[in-house]
């Protein structure tokens, strides 16, 4: 099977992951049939030619700018444009997120 | 009947949608597909709804909508995100303090001081990569009211108000991540701090000194400091 190599997240960045069932036309990387743009193109590239149709194109855009933007503003160009190795590793198999929504704890930033 | 168009309109809107209608505010949580559908629906509010009295409080679709946008972007199949939003705005009598008296010289002859504590929004998402995130926005007014009375017996009002805004951010880290000091050190108008516990949480805190002067910044204001706190894993 041929992952989806589609960048997801806003905060943590990943892989999609899913199975791929075609290749962007314009960078050639595996696309899942969730994340086929317009033109069957992946996200970032119909974000790239404005082309926000499809929700994961506007939302690669939205990631592309804010992380440009926070780059210039801290002066520091490679964090808000790389992978981390931490980012990656949430998305390796196995390594589930592990949701504990409801625990709280003492230093909770709101009484509940 | 009147306005029977916009009535069936509004019928066919998410429910939490009518509840920013009807109240200005809700509280709930849901995964992301649910959130997908309020904010599907929010995009056609301007296209059926044209009456004032129904119209969407200003943040909704400016500030609420982008950061939900971003948030819901890291929740996994499982994450779900909780959303308490008070739209009603800071003066709504609610969130105003009693007055208090204040100590005053001549020629004031006496001064009141009322503060309104309006939290807004409050976020909270289990994340995909096992992080839980916290965001809380308040908004506060000081309010001053001073009565003097000059030399010729006329006596005058004035009021004074301040208006700031707190962000705090915490983010707990996954168990058996300990987090690293980002080589770039976070903007001065930033604080963050390292809370040791079972789970490491990196809380950001930032009290702006005066409102953000359009959604654009506002939403950014937000993100900044929600980002901050996951520049200390890397």
């Amino acid at each position: 099977m041929t992952p989806c190599a589609v960048t997801t997240g806003f905060f943590t960045l990943g892989k999609c992951g899913q199975m791929a069932v075609a290749g962007c036309p314009a960078c050639g990387r595996a696309v899942c049939a969730d994340h086929l743009a317009d033109g069957g193109m992946c996200p970032e590239c119909a974000a790239a030619r404005r082309q926000f149709g499809h929700p994961a194109a506007a939302a690669a855009a939205r990631r592309r700018a804010y992380r440009h933007r926070q780059a210039q503003y801290y002066g520091d160009a490679g964090y808000y444009s790389g992978f981390d190795d931490y980012d990656r590793a949430a998305f390796e198999p196995g390594a589930a997120a592990h949701q504990d929504y409801l625990d709280d704890g003492d230093d909770a930033l709101v009484d509940s | 009947m009147f306005w029977r168009k916009q009535k069936a309109a509004i019928a066919g809107f998410h429910p939490l949608h009518q509840a920013l209608i009807f109240e200005r505010g809700f509280a709930a949580t849901h995964p992301a597909a649910e959130w997908s559908a309020l904010a599907a629906s929010l995009h056609r509010h301007a296209g059926l709804i044209r009456r004032s009295k129904w119209a969407l409080p200003h943040r909704a679709i400016d500030v609420f909508l982008p950061l939900l946008a971003a948030v819901c972007e890291d929740l996994g199949p499982k994450g779900v995100l909780a959303v308490t939003a008070d739209l009603r705005g800071i003066h709504v009598p609610a969130k105003s303090h009693p007055a208090r008296d204040i100590p005053v010289r001549p020629p004031a002859r006496s001064a009141t001081e009322t503060w309104s504590i309006d939290p807004w929004l409050r976020l909270h998402a289990g994340l995909r990569d096992g992080s839980g995130l916290d965001i809380l926005v308040v908004d506060r007014q000081r309010l001053r009211r001073v009565t003097k009375r000059g030399s010729s017996g006329k006596t005058k009002i004035k009021r004074k108000t301040q208006l700031t805004q707190l962000i705090r951010v915490r983010r707990r880290l996954p168990r058996g991540v300990a987090g690293a000091r980002p080589q770039v050190p976070p903007p001065a108008w930033i604080g963050v701090t390292l809370r040791d516990g079972e789970r490491r949480s990196v809380l950001a805190a930032a009290k702006l000194p005066r409102l953000p002067q359009s959604a654009d910044e506002q939403v950014d204001r937000i993100l900044t400091v929600a980002t901050e706190t996951f520049r200390w894993t890397r």
